[in-house]
């Protein structure tokens, strides 16, 4: 009974004090808010990412070209991998861990049907590409690539869920044409919907022969990369190691000469460990931010227990002479604290919704945003903490008046 | 006349400091009160009788001597055990009434229960209280909604509610009317009567002498401590500032009726 009394009670002295009340939690609330915006971006990022790389498939390895170092210098890439270092890499003698591989070139191109274009990425890759991700063409939309559409350089074009939707609408865009850099490639499949492969977002892109991107499109003799599926999640390591091998063997690399890989091997694992760095960082940063935000709200809590201190020095004494212990004074105003940080907190996570939800709109869904319970919770507990920590003080201050002083206290 | 002491206090002193110098506000004071007694402490500002209230309402230690509280030596009882003792043996009632503003009559009342970490009806026991003084229809109302007469009413059911052995009353009219400081001196006497054992402090003589016994204070020594009959009330009256004011009340102390 005594707890729902203080509660009561501080909540009766808040709303008597309404404005004054509001400004001694601000704090308070911008601090929750930032603690529920930090976590949400936070967490929302963490579980793209997550998404993302498990979207690869922990079998997926990367091979991309070495960033040159020139006197401990980051450079420019070392383009030297090569359509036919992919194939080099499915030779079961040398590779017999490397279970698929798919080159790929890309770039941004204007797509056009008719009197519709849009913008998308044009992937030259091979047949191998689909499966090693799991992604489908979409039921009775045609096919993928095929070893022979890459081998004989064919204009076909295989279109990501998007792209056919902004280009052919309701029609089946099968058979027809779409127009890259205004050449016309037959359109030989449409692909279901995926979201994204990695970092990609598959459903704005047009998978083409990695042969006619090269020749036709871009022009171009080297490739961006490689995909490469090793056959287990266990090989990870053993594959890594025999693409090494072999592409330094293909290009000539001797390590014990002093050179250097003009190439990387990244596995899945690798590359969400390094993401998990940033992601750590960035964390780092937003609670460092929201961390100040309620200091600084305990600093307005703690003023505001202050000066109610002072203000009811009188009630403290009297409270003392009907027989209030010293413990019940101070829990009396830690409670109060307490309450005041609790309704500050809720309508900090109010805030805290409300610029989640800014952010998702205003960077249109590229701040991935997720704000669960336990955020809720967690925020709700530092700003109690915060209350309660910041009340410590006054209260302790309460509890050590002198009955007699605090009678006469006008 | 029951001759169970309730306070006893033998030879009680109290120094306080003050910047350098020390001031002496009670200066090796003896007493003893008994059980449903009415006794007044009265004397000039600075004569040592709010001393006295906080020695004997165990808001403070003295500096030396003894006092038995209901047969319990309080002296030395840390500050828990102060409060304890406060809230089981002494009810107060000051001059500024000093009850909780923020909250209802009932809850005032019902605060020294809450202390007492008392269980049951609380708000029960609280009403019973309120009825008692005459107030059980203002309960739900807040401080500031009531009269004088009716805040010192609620903090003398306050006081009672714990039923306590002693009632101390500090200057308990001083912020009333004449009329009002009446009704309220009126209801001391009924309480008296039901057995309260009542102390009450004041400067005022005409209060002061209304009850049985007068202690006055000078200088932090009993200057005189005499029972009241007719003759010493006159005196005491004569010498009161308000005595005109309170002349009426003293012909017929027990049946001043409410004034609708």
């Amino acid at each position: 009974m005594f707890f729902i009394q203080i509660i009561l009670m501080s909540l009766r002295g808040l709303r008597a004090n309404l404005l004054r009340s509001l400004l001694a939690v601000l704090g308070v609330i911008i601090g929750v808010g930032a603690v529920i915006s930090a976590m949400s971006i936070l967490e929302g990022t963490e579980r793209d990412l997550r998404e993302r790389f498990e979207s690869l498939g922990s079998e997926t390895l990367m091979v991309t070209p070495a960033v040159a170092r020139q006197a401990g210098r980051a450079g420019g890439l070392i383009q030297t991998l090569t359509v036919e270092d992919a194939e080099a890499l499915l030779d079961p003698k040398r590779c017999p861990h490397v279970k698929a591989a798919a080159p790929e070139v890309s770039g941004m191109v204007l797509a056009k049907n008719l009197s519709r274009n849009t913008e998308v990425t044009v992937l030259g890759t091979n047949e191998a590409y689909a499966e090693m991700f799991n992604y489908r063409v979409a039921e009775g939309q045609g096919r993928f690539l095929t070893r022979d559409d890459v081998a004989s350089e064919q204009k076909v074009a295989v279109l990501g869920h998007e792209v056919a939707q902004k280009l052919f609408g309701n029609v089946p865009p099968v058979g027809r044409d779409v127009r890259l850099k205004g050449i016309p490639f037959r359109v030989i499949g449409v692909m279901e919907q995926k979201g994204y492969i990695g970092f990609r977002s598959v459903d704005m892109q047009v998978c083409i022969p990695i042969t006619t991107a090269m020749n036709r499109l871009f022009g171009i003799k080297r490739i961006t990369g490689i995909n490469v599926r090793a056959d287990g999640a266990a090989n990870v390591g053993l594959a890594t190691a025999e693409i090494k091998r072999e592409l330094r063997r293909r290009h000539d690399i001797r390590l014990r000469e002093g050179a250097q890989d003009d190439f990387n091997v990244m596995s899945q694992e690798e590359m969400q460990r390094q993401f998990s760095d940033v992601t750590k960082i960035m964390g780092f940063v937003l609670y460092s931010i929201a961390g100040i935000s309620l200091v600084v709200g305990g600093i307005g809590i703690m003023n505001i227990m202050l000066v109610s201190v002072t203000e009811r020095t009188r009630e403290i004494g009297v409270r003392m002479a009907v027989g209030a212990q010293r413990w019940d004074i101070l829990k009396q105003f830690l409670i109060e604290a307490g309450v005041i940080s609790l309704v500050g907190g809720g309508l900090g996570v109010v805030i805290g919704f409300g610029m989640t939800d800014l952010l998702t709109t205003t960077t249109e869904n590229l701040v991935r945003t997720h704000t669960s319970g336990a955020v809720i919770a967690y925020a709700l507990g530092m700003a109690i903490l915060t209350g309660v920590v910041s009340g410590l003080y006054p209260a302790f201050k309460a509890s050590r008046l002198d009955p007699v002083e605090a009678l006469r206290y006008e | 006349m029951s001759a169970k002491p309730i306070i006893e206090i033998v030879n009680m002193t109290k120094l306080y400091r003050m910047g350098d110098s020390v001031v002496r506000a009670l200066d090796g004071v003896s007493l003893r009160i008994d059980e449903g007694e009415f006794v007044s402490i009265t004397g000039a500002s600075g004569s040592g009788k709010s001393t006295m209230m906080h020695l004997i309402g165990c808001l403070d230690r003295p500096t030396s001597g003894s006092y038995l509280l209901a047969g319990e030596r309080v002296d030395k009882l840390n500050d828990r055990k102060l409060a304890e003792i406060r809230n089981r043996k002494i009810g107060f009632v000051f001059q500024t009434f000093n009850l909780v503003n923020r909250t209802s009559a009932l809850d005032n009342v019902i605060l020294p229960m809450v202390y007492a970490r008392r269980g049951g009806n609380t708000r029960a026991m609280a009403m019973k209280a309120l009825e008692r003084v005459g107030l059980a229809g203002r309960a739900r109302h807040r401080p500031n909604e009531l009269s004088g007469g009716e805040r010192q009413r609620v903090a003398i059911a306050r006081a009672l509610v714990n039923n306590p052995p002693l009632l101390l009353a500090d200057e308990p009219t001083g912020n009333l009317d004449s009329r009002t400081g009446e009704q309220i001196l009126k209801l001391f006497h009924e309480l008296h009567r039901e057995g309260v054992t009542i102390v009450l402090v004041t400067h005022e003589m005409a209060v002061a002498a209304q009850a049985q016994r007068v202690i006055r204070m000078k200088d932090g020594h009993i200057l005189e401590d005499r029972r009241v009959d007719h003759e010493y009330r006159q005196e005491l009256l004569a010498s009161g500032m308000r005595a005109t004011l309170h002349d009426h009340v003293l012909e017929r102390p027990a049946v001043v009726e409410d004034v609708p």
